[in-house]
Parts: C-alpha cells; structure tokens; sequence
C-alpha cells in the first residue's frame, strides 16, 4: 500500500529522445516524479493520447536531472514504438514514483550490478545513489544478445572513475562471448548484488549466486517483470510466484511488492515455468 | 446528482468504481480523492481467502481491450468484515462489497457475515465472474439466479445489487428474473468471455485460454445490453461497461442507467473516475439551462 505513496499522474513536456543502437533514451520534464524517485522504482507511461494502446507501459525511471527524468526503453512493441517516436516538446503523460526499489547499501566496498538487455534502464540512478552513500567501487556486468542491444557504458558511469563495466553479448559482437553470468568471476565477493533482465536471465544468475552462498547474508536483488493491467496494486494482474518466510508458495504483485524483490524471496522454478512478461 | 437505488442504498453522484478495479480502495486512495466518487464496489470476495490464478492474468488486445484471469484473489469475507469494513466506516464514499461463490451456501454465508457491519454499503452479487469454475453458472441460468437471490434475500435486509453476466442468450430474462426474486437493482455488464493468441507459440496467452474483456472495446456491447435489460426490469440499472470519459459514462444514462461504474479505464488513468463525474455534472447543468 506504501508503494503509491508519493505516486501521481503527472504530465511533462519531451526535451530529448536520443538513440543508442536499439535502445532509446527519452527524456522528460516531470519534476514531481524527478525528485520523489528512488532507484529501482518505475512509472506507468502513457503510449497514446486514444485508448489503442489501451495500457500504459512500466519504465524504470533511468536518470534524473533537476526536474527531468530519463527512461531507456527498447522497441519490443507496439507501445514503446510509439514512445520511442516521440518527438520534443511532445507531452509525456507519467504515473509514478511506483513499486518498491533497491535497498541501497552504505559504505560498503565493492557493488555489482547485473545488467541483460534493457535490464540497463535502473542502473544509472542506482550507480549514483549508491556512489552518493559512500560504496568504494561498482562493477556492472552488462550483457545482451549483440552490441546493438547493449547499453553504452558511459551511460553507466557518467565520469565517475570508480564504475567499472564489463560487457557480453550472446552473439560476441562485443565483450565477452557469452552470458552475463559468464562474468561473475570478474567481482569476487561483493557486499551487495543487484541486478534487472529478462527472468531467464535473473534465475539463472540466482542459482549461481546461490551455488556460492551469496544470497544468505548479501544483499542480493533482482527487478522483475511481469505484464501490469495497473501498476499500482489494485488489479492483482502482476501476480509473480514467491516463497514466504515459512517456505509456503504464494503470489507477490510485481507492482508493488517488486518490481525489486529479495532474490531469495522469489520462486525461481515456477517462474522459469511461466511465460515471460512479454506474451501479453 | 444523489441517486437513490433504494433500501438503503443512496449514492452521492452516479459515477463508482467498479468491482476488481478499485481492489478495496486502500491503493486508490493514496492516488485521487475516493471520497468525491459515488460508489467503491470492492474486489470480489468470497467465503474463504484465494490465492487467484496463475500468471500471466493480464493481457491487452488490439482495439482496446483487456483481457484479465485474475481468480477471485481476495483475502475472504472474514477478513474483509473485521479489517476493512472499519476503515470504510470513515470514509464519505459508500462502499458495496462483491460477493462471489461457487454455490448458494458461499454467497449466503457471505451476506450474513457482513450483515449489519458498519461500513458496508450494501451487496452486490457477482453471478457472473468468467473467472473461476462455477463462476458463471447462476448468471447463465435465470432460474438458478433467481433462486441464489431470493436466498441472499431471505438473510438481509440490505440493498442487493446483482451483477449480471453479458454471455447468454437473454440477459433481459435473467434481469427480470433476479428482480423478481427481490433484487433491488442490477448491474450490468460483467466482462465478455475472450481470448488472445500468443501468435509466435500459436497458443492462447492465458492459462485457461479464455478470460474476461473489458475496456473500451466492449462499451457498445454493454449499452446493448444495459438498454436490453432497462427494458425488461423497473428497479433501478446500473452501466458499466468501456466507459473511458464523460461522453462514453453518459451513453448509458441516456439508455435508462441511473448510475455507472468505471472500470478498466482507472487502470489507464485513476482519475478517469472523477473526470466523468466533472463532465457529467457539466453536462447536466448545460441540459438544465438549455431544456
Ligand atoms: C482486472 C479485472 C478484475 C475484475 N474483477 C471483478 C470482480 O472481482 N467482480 C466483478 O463483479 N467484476 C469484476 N470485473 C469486471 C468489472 O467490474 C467490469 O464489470 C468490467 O471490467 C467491465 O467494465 P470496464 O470495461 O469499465 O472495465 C473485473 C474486471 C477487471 C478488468
Ligand atoms: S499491475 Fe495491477 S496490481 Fe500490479
């Protein structure tokens, strides 16, 4: 219920929409949601002024900059085309801060953040929050299918020495070949694990965190996805399985229990077992 | 704008929010003042908590609609007798608790526990959830839902609204035959039964392969059906049904409704309720001056 809090509809002009690769970046004035999001929240963003699309699309809030707010989205559908072929001065119609963000640890050594895809869109924010609480040094391990796909990593750092990241892509067009997982060896024993992708992804990176003892005493975290009717807890649509603390199966809402939720907190199997988010 | 629905039942302004739209309120009034509004029809709920159904549940299809499995995901009468109805006590904005079952004992022991609970408006019967097994047979049936309401009759004195199902044959039979039984109004319409292909898989996007639609693609099979059943019944009607502004919310109250619910369209915006509420009031007034 908390989750909605600081939520509101709020509308912005469009002051840039800029291309990297396949990814775009959209940027908006939206000062409300500007200064009340934390990182790994989102907002609902409407893709039409008519009602086709009907729904609006959830979007981390990437970036913030005095009253702008910056999304980074990728083409997959009908609704982020119509977002990414915005044009400035255009409105953007925003529902947000919503869900539950990353828990950001202070002044501990070493963070990692495990980026797939557009799984990229939470870490910037995340990256200066957890710089601005006193963390040493932040490794981001950011794969995708090809460099197309992949997030530049400026976008990570942004001039900030002690953000290093590492690249795979699936294809080998650039960094490693292979998975993102496949680069876990490159951040030893870090005091803190986030990470946002495709739920494959997440649960193939949570089992091998788990092979190593990670998640017991780590913070350990994972933005997921699920198809939204609302995005603010009252359709009960986003339903994602989880383990509660006496081990029983139950139902999370993505929307507001998540999007982060505690790696350990989710049910990896039976969510394998699911389609993804983008079947709707 | 009060709309009197009888035994009880007084409504400040015709616009609600519509069951399984609005949850029990708890979210939405963090987002826009609930109290302005007519009416909270709250979730589903039924004799026992339920977990729902498995994911996906939700999917949007072309034209505007949504498709939802949802399951009844409510956490039981008890619980909604004992911890929320004392929440909906303070508010201004009536409160209609959904109550759905598999059978007539589910929903008789459900309006008896929020018999005389503070808080509770009033019922309105869900015979028509597409959503779980049984669901839909006492809304596909006029005479087993005459039967389900004059045993929910027999236990309350309590305005009961009963939600009709938009998939038979008849809907003005069933509406006619609730009245009969004792309704003191109907709603209408639940959602149309639909389906969506993945089309990379070539198999249905919901588990169950059908779910329920709702949205703007369905509001001129709800008015169809909203004009149908004000034909057939005098007791009071009320529209629901892709209502997405003003203009859409009115087209029932031309057809005979005397109150709307809004429902999918909170989902797209949660202050679409409160802007039919302003552009009815508006429109009203310009009938006043000019007739
Ligand atoms: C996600 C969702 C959940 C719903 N749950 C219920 C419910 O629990 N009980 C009920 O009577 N109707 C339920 N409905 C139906 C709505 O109350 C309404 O009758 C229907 O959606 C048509 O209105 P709309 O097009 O404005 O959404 C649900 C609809 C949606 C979209
Ligand atoms: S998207 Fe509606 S409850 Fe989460």
């Amino acid at each position: 219920m908390s989750a909605t809090l600081d939520a509101r509809v709020e509308h912005g002009p469009i002051v840039s929409v800029e291309r990297f690769g396949h990814l775009v970046e959209l940027t908006a004035r939206l000062p409300a949601l500007a200064s009340a999001v934390r990182p790994g929240q989102f907002a609902q963003l409407r893709c039409s002024a008519t009602t086709v699309p009907l729904l609006r699309r959830p979007f981390s809030v990437a970036w913030t900059d005095g009253d702008l707010c910056t999304f980074v989205l990728d083409e997959v559908g009908v609704g982020t085309r119509l977002l990414a072929a915005m044009q400035p001065d255009a409105e953007l119609d925003a529902l947000g801060p919503l869900g539950a963000g990353f828990t950001v640890v202070h002044e501990a050594g070493h963070a990692v953040c495990v980026s797939g895809g557009v799984g990229c869109a939470p870490f910037p924010l995340l990256v200066r929050e957890l710089r601005r609480a006193g963390v040493a040094d932040i490794t981001v391990l950011n794969g995708a299918a090809s460099a197309a796909k992949l997030y530049p990593p400026e976008r990570f750092q942004r001039g900030d020495t002690a953000v290093h990241v590492a690249e795979a892509t699936d294809d080998g067009s650039r960094g490693r070949h292979g998975r993102v997982t496949d680069l876990l060896d490159l951040a030893p024993a870090p005091a803190a694990v986030y990470a946002c992708g495709p739920n494959a992804m997440l649960a193939s990176l949570a089992a091998a965190l788990d092979s190593i003892g990670l998640t017991r005493d780590t913070v350990a975290e994972a933005s997921l996805e699920a198809p939204m009717g609302c995005g603010f807890g009252t359709c009960l649509g986003c339903a994602l399985p989880v383990r509660r603390a006496d081990d029983e199966a139950a139902w999370a809402l993505c929307c507001t229990d998540g999007p982060v939720m505690r790696m350990r907190d989710v049910d990896w199997h039976e969510l394998s077992l699911l389609p993804g988010a983008d079947v709707a | 704008m009060r709309v009197d629905l009888g035994r009880g039942l007084a409504l400040p302004n015709p616009v609600g929010l519509a069951s399984g739209t609005a949850g029990y309120g708890f979210e939405l009034r963090n987002l826009i003042d609930l109290d302005r509004l007519g009416a909270l029809f709250t979730k589903g709920t039924t004799r026992l908590s339920r977990s729902g159904n498995a994911p996906p549940r939700v999917a949007e299809t072309s034209g505007g609609g949504l498709l939802n499995s949802i399951g009844l995901q409510n956490p039981g009468v008890e619980w909604v007798a004992t911890q929320y109805a004392p929440r909906f006590a303070e508010w201004r904005v009536p409160v209609v608790v959904n109550v759905a079952g598999e059978n007539e004992a589910d929903y008789v022991h459900c309006v008896r526990r929020l018999e005389g609970v503070a808080g509770v408006a009033g019922i309105e019967l869900n015979i028509s959830c597409p959503n779980i097994a049984h669901g839909m047979d006492f809304g596909r049936d006029a005479g087993a839902a005459a039967r389900l309401v004059e045993a929910v009759r027999a236990v309350t004195v309590r305005h009961v609204m009963v939600k009709l199902s938009p998939n038979v044959t008849d809907i003005a039979a069933v509406a006619r035959a609730v009245q009969d039984s004792g309704a003191d109004s109907v709603s209408a319409v639940n959602t149309y039964v639909g389906m969506k292909i993945h089309r990379r898989s070539g198999r249905p996007v919901l588990p169950d392969g059908t779910g329920g639609l709702s949205g703007p693609a369905i509001q001129p099979l709800a008015l169809a059906a909203v004009a149908a059943v004000r034909a057939a019944v005098t007791i009071p009607v009320v529209g629901v049904g892709g209502i997405v502004d003003a203009a859409s919310a009115n087209d029932f109250l031309l057809v005979g409704a005397q109150a709307v619910q809004v429902g999918t369209a909170t989902f797209v915006d949660p202050n679409t309720a409160l802007h039919v509420l302003q552009g009815i009031t508006a429109l009203r007034g310009a009938h006043t001056v000019s007739g």
